[in-house]
C-alpha cells in the first residue's frame, strides 16, 4: 500500500510531554513512530507506560512539550485555524469508556452527524440523514436507531456508535485509545471483528492502544511497546512476539495468561523463582 | 459489580423527604406529595398569568364603609383598613411577586451562566479575576444594596428587583463554574474536540446541556427564598410601594391591623407561605429527578 | 449439576440459589438457581460476562447485599449462610471466609494504616496487639510486600496498586479463613503484576489448605489457576467441569463461543473471533 515517496498519514517525531506536579518524570519521553497508509500499528504497555498520552498528543488533545506531529506530511503541533481542522479531519479517535465518550444528551443521529456538519460535508438535513444511516449500516446498526440516546444502547453498541461518529468524517487513521478494555469478551470480540472490517473495507489506518498483548496481535502488523514513557520496542509483529529485544518486551509476553490449562501449569513453575517482593509497577 | 466508589450521597432528599411518608426511599418516583406541590406550583403561575381578570372586585378600590370587614359571603377573605377586598388583591398581587420573582431569577441565571462558564473555561487569571468580582457579590447582602439603590433611585419595585438580580448572579456563577468545570474534561467533550466541533459549539452543544441541570435545580429551589426576599423588601418599604397589591407590601400595610383584624396579614402571608413550598418542593422532586446518584438506578 | 466427585464433605455447598432484587419495575431476578460445590483446599473458578449473576452469587455467600432476596441454600461448613442472624453472618466474614475484591483502593480505609487494617479480623478476634503485629508482618513478608515491618505503618495511598491489593488479600486471609472467595482480583491490575498476585493466592491456598473461589471473566487467569470451572450466563450455570475438560472439549456452545472470543497469541491474526450473538445477549449487558 505505502507507495514510496507518499508521506506516512501520520508521523510522530521526538515527542516530549512532561505533566506539571511531575517534575522529572516525562510521561512521554522522546517518543517517535509513523504509521503508513492501512497500516496497524500497536502501541502496548502497562498503565503509567505513557502510551495513552501519547496518544492524546497525536490526537491533539494534549499539547506536547516538544517534538512534532505530522499528518500526511503537514506538521499539526504548530498549525493553527481552518488549514489545522482540514488536516485534522484525517485523523480520529475512539476512546476507551463507550459510557462516557458519547454525549447523553445527543441521539445518535446527532452523534453521528456532528462530524458531518461542523465540516460542512453534508450541510443539508435531509441527506445528512441518509449518510448517517449510511455510516451506522457499516458498523451494524441501522436507521431505526437514529432517534435514541446513548443510554438505551449496550457497551458493545455505544462502541460502535463512537466508531461511526469517528468515521462519519472520512479518515484515514483512527486512533483507537483502549476501545475494547472495558468491554465483556464476546462483545469485545465482535468490536475486534468490527475493526478487522473497517480495515479490509476502508482502508483505514490504525493506531492501537491496548494493554492486552493478545488484542494487539490479532489487530496490528507492527507493534511498539512503551515503557516509562519510552517506546523501549519497535518492531514487525512476528519479530516482536515470537524473538522480543528488549527484557521488558519478554516479560511482559510471559506474563499474558493463556487459555490452556496445560501450559499454564507448565509455565506457573517456570515463573516462580521471581523475586516475590519485585514490584514492576515500583519502577515508575 | 456495584465495588465502584460511588460515595453516598451527601445532599438529603430535603424538605420533601420530610414530607414524604416514605422518607424519600421511593426516589425518583412523583409521590402524592410532588403532585399537589406541582399542581399548586402550575396554579400559582396560572395565577400570576391569569390572576387580575379572576379577581371579584377591584383590587384598588377604596370602600372605607366596608373597611376590616371579617371574611364571609360578600367578601370571602375580607377586607383590609381600606376596605379593599383582600381576595382580589391577593389574586392581582400574585402577578407582581411572581413576575418580580422570575425577573430576578432570569437576569441571576443568564449572568450567572455567562460569568461562571467564562471562568471555567477561560483559563486561570479570567477564573481569578471573575471569582474576586463573585466574592464581592457575595459579601453584599440583598437588603444593604437595596436600600442604596432605593436612595438613588427611589423606592419601587424596579430597584427591589436590581438589588436582588445584582446580589443573586454570584452565587449561580459559582454554581456554573464547578458543573462546567466537571464537565470539561469529560471523554464525550473530548471526542467533540477531536472531531473538529467550533468552540462555540462545543460549550453551546456540549458543555452546557450537560452541566446545567443542577442549576434549573436551584433556580426552582430559589424560587421560593427570592420570593420571601422580595416581599421583605417591600414589607419594609424599598419595594412595591402602596397602594399596589404585592403580598409583602400588602402585609406591610396591614402591619397596624394585624392584632384586631387577622385576616388582613394572615391571607397575604398564607399565599406566600404555600407559593413559597410548592416551588421548594418542585425542585425537590426535580433535583431528585435530574441527580443520577439520588436515583435507584439499574445496578451494572 | 454440583454431583462433582469431591471427596467428603464440601466446604461451600451452594444448593438451588437464587436471587432477587427489587426495582420499580418489579423484583429483577439476577440469579436463577445455583448450584455449586468447593471442596476443602479445591481451587474453583465461577466464569461470565457482565450480568450473568457471578459476582452477586459469590456476594450471597457472605451475605453482603442488603437488598437481594435470596432462596435455597448455601451451607457453608455445614451451616445455612442464608438462615444465620447478621451477628452469626458477621463472625463468618473473615474467619471462616474471607473476601477479595476488584478495587483494592476501594476496599481500603484511606485513613487507617494498612497494618491496623489487616489486624483488625484478629484483634476483633481477641488476639492480642502485639501477636496480631508479629503475624500481619509475618504474612505481609509471606506476600511480598518488601520490609513488612516498616510497610506495616503506611497508609494505602503509599502503595502500588499491586501491592494493595496484596493488603487486601492480607486482610482477607490473617483470620486463617478455609474459604477465599476472590471477586475479579486482578482486573484493575496489569499483566505482569496480575500474574504475581494469581500466583501468590495459589501459594497461599496450597501452603493453608484453603478454598478458593474465583470470580472473574477472564477465561485466561483461569486456566492456571482452577481445578474446575463453573461457566454462568443469565443467573444459571451453563457448564462446569474441570479444567482441563472445559478447555479442551467445552460442551455448551456459550462455553465454546467464550473461548473462541478471546484473541490468543499465537492464532492466526484477525481471525474472526466473534460467533453471532443474538441481540438479547448485548442487551442484557445493561
Amino acid at each position: 500500500m505505502n507507495t514510496a515517496g507518499e508521506p506516512p498519514i501520520l508521523e510522530a517525531r521526538n515527542l516530549v510531554k512532561t505533566f506539571p506536579g511531575q517534575a522529572g518524570t516525562r510521561a512521554v519521553d522522546d517518543v517517535s513512530f509513523t504509521v503508513g497508509r492501512g497500516e496497524a500499528l500497536g502501541l502496548v504497555g502497562e498503565s503509567g507506560s505513557g502510551k495513552s498520552t501519547t496518544a492524546r498528543c497525536v490526537a491533539g488533545l494534549v499539547r506536547p512539550d516538544s517534538g512534532r506531529v505530522l499528518i500526511g506530511g503537514q506538521d499539526v503541533t504548530r498549525a493553527r485555524g481552518r488549514a489545522l481542522r482540514a488536516t485534522r479531519r484525517r485523523v480520529q479517535m475512539v476512546f476507551q469508556d463507550p459510557y462516557s465518550s458519547l454525549n447523553p444528551r445527543m441521539t445518535v443521529a446527532e452523534l453521528v452527524g456532528e462530524g458531518l456538519y461542523v465540516h460542512g460535508i453534508e450541510p443539508d438535513r435531509a441527506r445528512r440523514r441518509d449518510r448517517t444511516v449510511q455510516i451506522l449500516e457499516t458498523v451494524g446498526l441501522g436507521a431505526e436507531h437514529l432517534d435514541r440516546y446513548p443510554r438505551s444502547f449496550s457497551g458493545g453498541q455505544r462502541q460502535r456508535i463512537a466508531i461511526a461518529r469517528a468515521l462519519a468524517v472520512g479518515p484515514d487513521l483512527l486512533i483507537c485509545d483502549e476501545p475494547v478494555a472495558s468491554l465483556d469478551v464476546s462483545v469485545q470480540a465482535q468490536v475486534l471483528d468490527l475493526f478487522c472490517d473497517l480495515r479490509e473495507k476502508l482502508g483505514l489506518a490504525l493506531l492501537f492502544i491496548a494493554h492486552d498483548l493478545a488484542v494487539v496481535h490479532h489487530l496490528c502488523g507492527r507493534v511498539a511497546v512503551m515503557n516509562s514513557g519510552r517506546v523501549v520496542e519497535l518492531g514487525g509483529r512476528e519479530q516482536v512476539y515470537t524473538a522480543p529485544e528488549h527484557p521488558y518486551t519478554r516479560a511482559l509476553l510471559d506474563a499474558v495468561p493463556v487459555p490452556d490449562p496445560a501450559a499454564e501449569r507448565a509455565r506457573a513453575g517456570a515463573l516462580r523463582p521471581v523475586p516475590a517482593h519485585h514490584d514492576p509497577e515500583e519502577t515508575r | 459489580m456495584s465495588t465502584t466508589t460511588t460515595p453516598a450521597p451527601a445532599r438529603s432528599a430535603g424538605l420533601r423527604a420530610l414530607l414524604s411518608r416514605t422518607g424519600g426511599e421511593r426516589r425518583g418516583h412523583t409521590t402524592v406529595v410532588d403532585r399537589i406541590a406541582l399542581g399548586t406550583a402550575g396554579l400559582m403561575v396560572l395565577l400570576a398569568l391569569a390572576g387580575p381578570y379572576l379577581a371579584p372586585l377591584d383590587p384598588y378600590a377604596v370602600n372605607l364603609p366596608a373597611a376590616l370587614t371579617p371574611p364571609g359571603a360578600e367578601h370571602w377573605l375580607g377586607t383590609d383598613a381600606n376596605g379593599r377586598d383582600i381576595l382580589s388583591r391577593i389574586l392581582a398581587g400574585g402577578r407582581t411577586t411572581l413576575l418580580a420573582t422570575v425577573a430576578v431569577i432570569a437576569a441571576a441565571t443568564v449572568i450567572g451562566t455567562v460569568i461562571g462558564t467564562a471562568a471555567a473555561l477561560g483559563g486561570r487569571i479570567v477564573d481569578e479575576v471573575l471569582m474576586r468580582i463573585c466574592d464581592v457579590g457575595l459579601s453584599l447582602p440583598a437588603i444593604v444594596v437595596a436600600l442604596g439603590l432605593a436612595a438613588a433611585m427611589g423606592p419601587s419595585l424596579q430597584s427591589a428587583v436590581i438589588a436582588l438580580a445584582a446580589t443573586w448572579w454570584p452565587g449561580y456563577a459559582r454554581l456554573v463554574r464547578t458543573l462546567v468545570r466537571e464537565v470539561r474534561d469529560a471523554e464525550f467533550v473530548e471526542s467533540a474536540r477531536v472531531l473538529g466541533v467550533s468552540r462555540t459549539r462545543l460549550v453551546l452543544r456540549h458543555v452546557l446541556p450537560n452541566s446545567l441541570s443542577a442549576l434549573y435545580v436551584q433556580t426552582t429551589l430559589d424560587v421560593s427564598a427570592v420570593m420571601l426576599v422580595i416581599s421583605g423588601l417591600s414589607f419594609v418599604g424599598v419595594g412595591a410601594q402602596v397602594p399596589a397589591s404585592e403580598w409583602g407590601a400588602m402585609i406591610a400595610a396591614s402591619r397596624d391591623t394585624a392584632v384586631t383584624a387577622w385576616w388582613t396579614v394572615l391571607f397575604p402571608g398564607l399565599a406566600i407561605a404555600i407559593t413559597a413550598i410548592a416551588f421548594n418542593l418542585v425542585g425537590d422532586w426535580l433535583r431528585v429527578r435530574t441527580d443520577p446518584t439520588l436515583r435507584t438506578g439499574g445496578r451494572r | 449439576m454440583s454431583a462433582h466427585p469431591t471427596q467428603g464433605s464440601p466446604l461451600l455447598d451452594i444448593r438451588g440459589l437464587t436471587v432477587s432484587y427489587p426495582t420499580p419495575q418489579g423484583p429483577a431476578q439476577v440469579v436463577r438457581g445455583v448450584d455449586l460445590a468447593v471442596a476443602p483446599g479445591e481451587r474453583v473458578a465461577l466464569v461470565g460476562e457482565s450480568g450473568s449473576g457471578k459476582s452477586v452469587t459469590a456476594r450471597s455467600v457472605l451475605r453482603l447485599d442488603p437488598d437481594a432476596r435470596t432462596g435455597g441454600r448455601i451451607l457453608l461448613e455445614g451451616e445455612d449462610v442464608l438462615e444465620m442472624t447478621p451477628r452469626e453472618v458477621r463472625r463468618v466474614r473473615g474467619a471462616r471466609a474471607g473476601l477479595v475484591f476488584q478495587d483494592p483502593l476501594a476496599s481500603l480505609n484511606p485513613v487507617k494504616t494498612v497494618g491496623w487494617q489487616i489486624t483488625q479480623p484478629l484483634r476483633i478476634r481477641g488476639v492480642g496487639r502485639r501477636e496480631a503485629r508479629r503475624r500481619a508482618v509475618d504474612l505481609l513478608g509471606r506476600l511480598g510486600v518488601a520490609d513488612p515491618d516498616r510497610r506495616f505503618d503506611d497508609h494505602p495511598h503509599q502503595f502500588s496498586g499491586g501491592m494493595r491489593q496484596r493488603v487486601v488479600i492480607a486482610i482477607a486471609v490473617i483470620a486463617e479463613p478455609r474459604l477465599l472467595i476472590a471477586d475479579e482480583p486482578t482486573t484493575a491490575l496489569d499483566v505482569r503484576v496480575q500474574a504475581q498476585v494469581l500466583e501468590l493466592m495459589e501459594d497461599l491456598a496450597r501452603e493453608r489448605g484453603m478454598a478458593v473461589l474465583l470470580i472473574t471473566h477472564d477465561l485466561g487467569i483461569v486456566a492456571g489457576f482452577a481445578r474446575r470451572v463453573a461457566v454462568m450466563r443469565h443467573g444459571l450455570i451453563v457448564e462446569e467441569a474441570d479444567v482441563d475438560r472445559l478447555y479442551a472439549s467445552p460442551s455448551h456452545p456459550y462455553t465454546r463461543s467464550l473461548l473462541d472470543a478471546v484473541p490468543r497469541i499465537g492464532d492466526a491474526p484477525g481471525r474472526r473471533l466473534g460467533a453471532p450473538v443474538p441481540a438479547t445477549t448485548e442487551g442484557e449487558a445493561l
